[in-house]
């Protein structure tokens, strides 16, 4: 019994391990740029989905969409203004530019929210089935990310701007001959990444105390999903969140809770090696 | 090439006079001026504690200034903090700490927050042989080095476990089985340790003994792994957002032991609010409750009472060990300088290894090395909205209750 509780254990939470990554493998794959931002963008979320919910007492679930858009807004900005100025650089230049626009959103927050842990307290109970318990929390959060995985993937495939998107990836050129305003979609995408990151902070609220503490683990775990599911394919996030959370979830059960992240970085650095494109990814991603 | 090093010495010779001009001036001027530096966790992973400092000793200052200042040697003697974020980066913390002491010309350091910093600053302070009180350091691997200038406020957290195991035997006389689960960090590894090895000394049977790596994001494995070992008794050792998560998490997963010890958990007011219900019942050691009532203390608050009214007047929140230990140091130290009759870090040194003395936040009495001995540790227990203390007997203000 104990092997099928580890078994939802690791699904559940590599489902909101996806959560985390899809914005971030979607920026990185896309526009080339590895945004350290992607954290705080997480927390920032929880915290928007927490003083909301003091506030007004309205599930975090339906403020999603809001705080998500907000988040969209902001990310859109920032692509608009600073990013795209020097989005042609050497992925390092891009790096330093998020890395540090994430110092001075981190410093904010612990400015203004205080880096005290916050959780909504909606606590939703457990589906007990047998001698198995399934947080209700964590299955919505679940729902929530295979959802939100799923609208992704279909706005890529099936929308104008998301064909826009893969247009610019492949060719930013020839997309720029065919009309279409590459420096609008770098920002549409970029914030769509942030709108993902939104999301996840929203659901993580209910279900992780939201702490600024938190990015750099977030960021930590956004990198090893995306080399280990793939860059440039969304099921690839999803993929690699749940080999992520079913290896920690099992290597935690049998080798010990201290050791169960080390397995993560291990396999990373394995998939590195043998494949670097991830179990998913499209070959010129890597 | 030779005209250009010259130059560069020239100039170099210049700044070295001017900056040694300068801090014999800043030394001589400052005579009656007594400088504290703080190298603090304003930002990062210990933000939120690196505040709780800063805001007491603000408090703690305020008052003294209020009085114009310590008395010293017949003369008063006014009091300054230098700060410092060291952004929770233990490297930089040691920089700041030579930084304090080489160019703010400090004369004592109080510590950050947490054991692993206290023991990277204390190494400093000692090389330079400048006073160095730890507020928020009670892992005895601290002390143990053999420093000469380090005085900790806290009391070693290893007897907390021993009468914590005594504790709950004699609430729970059927109390068999034990799991301890704790982060892989300095101070709660080492509580975690030390209530592994009381438990077997009290003959409890320890089922489940594993610590969590930094950063773990979840604890789902190790609770299935504890729910499986089926304790009478969890003790989970972290910080705050590890056991909000680990509280919520037993109780997802359908853990049903009737004594659950968070450790510092309860001692802080976030982890009740982070929690709501589910922090009713759990059990904690702390080394400080306003609930204590020492009176004729030295030091700005003569009761314990007037600095909780002070503090909750200032911050509208109940103030935990952290800021009372903190606010206790300073007191310390003003004593000690007081003692001295001076400022001179010799003499300050050897008034605050005699220091044994009452504060409002209990009796002070540093040990060999430099850990103070006089303290009683109380247990605590969330009983609904409150933080009750069950333990020791003269302080304690209600019965234990087990979680159902």
């Amino acid at each position: 019994m104990d092997i099928i509780q580890i078994l939802l254990n690791g699904i559940v939470l590599g489902s909101l391990y996806a959560c985390i990554a899809i914005g971030f493998s979607l920026v990185w794959g896309v526009l080339n740029i590895i945004n350290m931002l992607h954290g705080s963008f997480i927390i920032l979320g929880g915290y928007l989905a927490f003083f909301a919910w003091q506030y007004s007492g309205v599930n975090p679930v339906f403020l999603l969409p809001i705080i998500a858009a907000l988040l969209f807004g902001l990310g859109y900005l920032l692509q608009y203004f600073f990013i795209n100025k020097v989005v042609m650089s050497p992925v390092l230049t891009t790096l330093t530019l998020t890395f540090g626009l994430d110092m001075i959103l981190y410093n904010l927050m612990t400015v203004f929210f205080t880096a005290t842990p916050r959780r909504v307290t909606l606590d939703l109970g457990t589906i007990n089935l047998g001698d198995m318990y399934l947080p209700v929390d964590r299955l919505m959060g679940m729902g929530l990310a295979l959802f939100l995985t799923a609208l992704l993937f279909l706005v890529m495939r099936a929308s104008k701007i998301g064909r826009a998107i893969v247009a610019v990836r492949m060719d930013r050129q020839a997309a720029t001959l065919m009309g279409i305003r590459v420096n609008n979609v770098y920002a549409i995408t970029f914030g769509i990444g942030a709108f993902m990151a939104g999301a996840a902070g929203v659901i993580f609220s209910m279900v992780f105390p939201i702490t600024t503490n938190l990015t750099g683990t977030f960021l930590g775990k956004a990198f090893v999903i995306c080399v280990i599911g793939g860059l440039g394919s969304v099921p690839g996030a999803l993929i690699g969140g749940i080999a992520l959370g079913l290896i920690e979830s099992f290597a935690g059960y049998t080798i010990g809770p201290q050791n169960a992240t080390t397995v993560g970085f291990v396999l990373m650095l394995f998939l590195l090696i043998v494949r670097p494109t991830g179990l998913v990814g499209v070959k010129g991603y890597e | 090439m030779k005209i250009t090093l010259k130059k560069r010495l020239t100039v170099a010779a210049a700044a070295m006079a001017m900056t040694m001009a300068g801090s014999v001036g800043l030394a001589s001027a400052d005579d009656d001026v007594l400088v504290i530096g703080a190298p603090l966790a304003l930002t990062g992973g210990l933000a939120d504690e690196g505040k709780k400092q800063q805001d007491v000793w603000k408090l703690w200052l305020d008052k003294i200034n209020a009085a114009g200042g310590i008395d010293v040697a017949g003369k008063k003697m006014q009091v300054k903090f230098v700060e410092y974020d060291y952004q929770t980066d233990g490297k930089r913390a040691g920089q700041l700490a030579e930084k304090l002491i080489n160019d703010d010309g400090v004369d004592v350091i109080m510590a950050p927050f947490g054991s692993g910093h206290t023991k990277i600053i204390a190494a400093v302070a000692e090389r330079y042989q400048v006073p160095m009180l730890a507020c928020v350091a009670s892992s005895v691997s601290v002390y143990d080095q053999g420093f000469k200038y380090l005085f900790g406020t806290l009391a070693p957290n290893t007897g907390m476990t021993e009468s914590m195991v005594e504790f709950f035997k004699e609430k729970k006389p059927d109390l068999k089985k034990v799991a301890v689960y704790g982060r892989d960090d300095v101070f709660p590894k080492a509580m975690a340790t030390a209530l592994s090895k009381s438990a077997e000394t009290g003959g409890l049977d320890v089922v489940y003994n594993e610590l969590y790596a930094v950063g773990t994001m979840d604890h789902s494995a190790a609770i299935s792994a504890i729910k499986s070992a089926d304790p009478d008794w969890v003790y989970m050792t972290g910080y705050t957002q590890d056991l909000i998560l680990g509280r919520k998490q037993l109780a997802d997963m359908g853990v049903t032991a009737p004594i659950v010890t968070m450790v510092t958990g309860p001692a802080y007011r976030e982890y009740t609010e982070g929690l709501g219900d589910l922090a009713d019942g759990v059990t904690s050691s702390t080394w400080w409750h306003h609930s204590t009532a020492y009176t004729d203390a030295v030091g700005p608050w003569s009761t314990t009472a007037d600095f909780y009214a002070d503090f909750t007047a200032a911050y509208k929140s109940d103030p935990d060990y952290v800021s009372a230990s903190c606010a206790a140091a300073a007191d310390v130290l003003v004593n000690a300088v007081q003692v001295a009759g001076s400022k001179d870090k010799q003499a300050v040194r050897d008034a605050l290894a005699a220091t044994d003395i009452l504060t409002f936040y209990g009796p002070i009495d540093f040990g060999e090395n430099g850990m103070n001995q006089g303290r009683e540790m109380p247990i605590i227990q969330v009983q609904g909205e409150e933080i009750k203390v069950l333990y020791p007997a003269s302080i304690a203000n209600a019965e234990m209750k087990m979680i159902k």
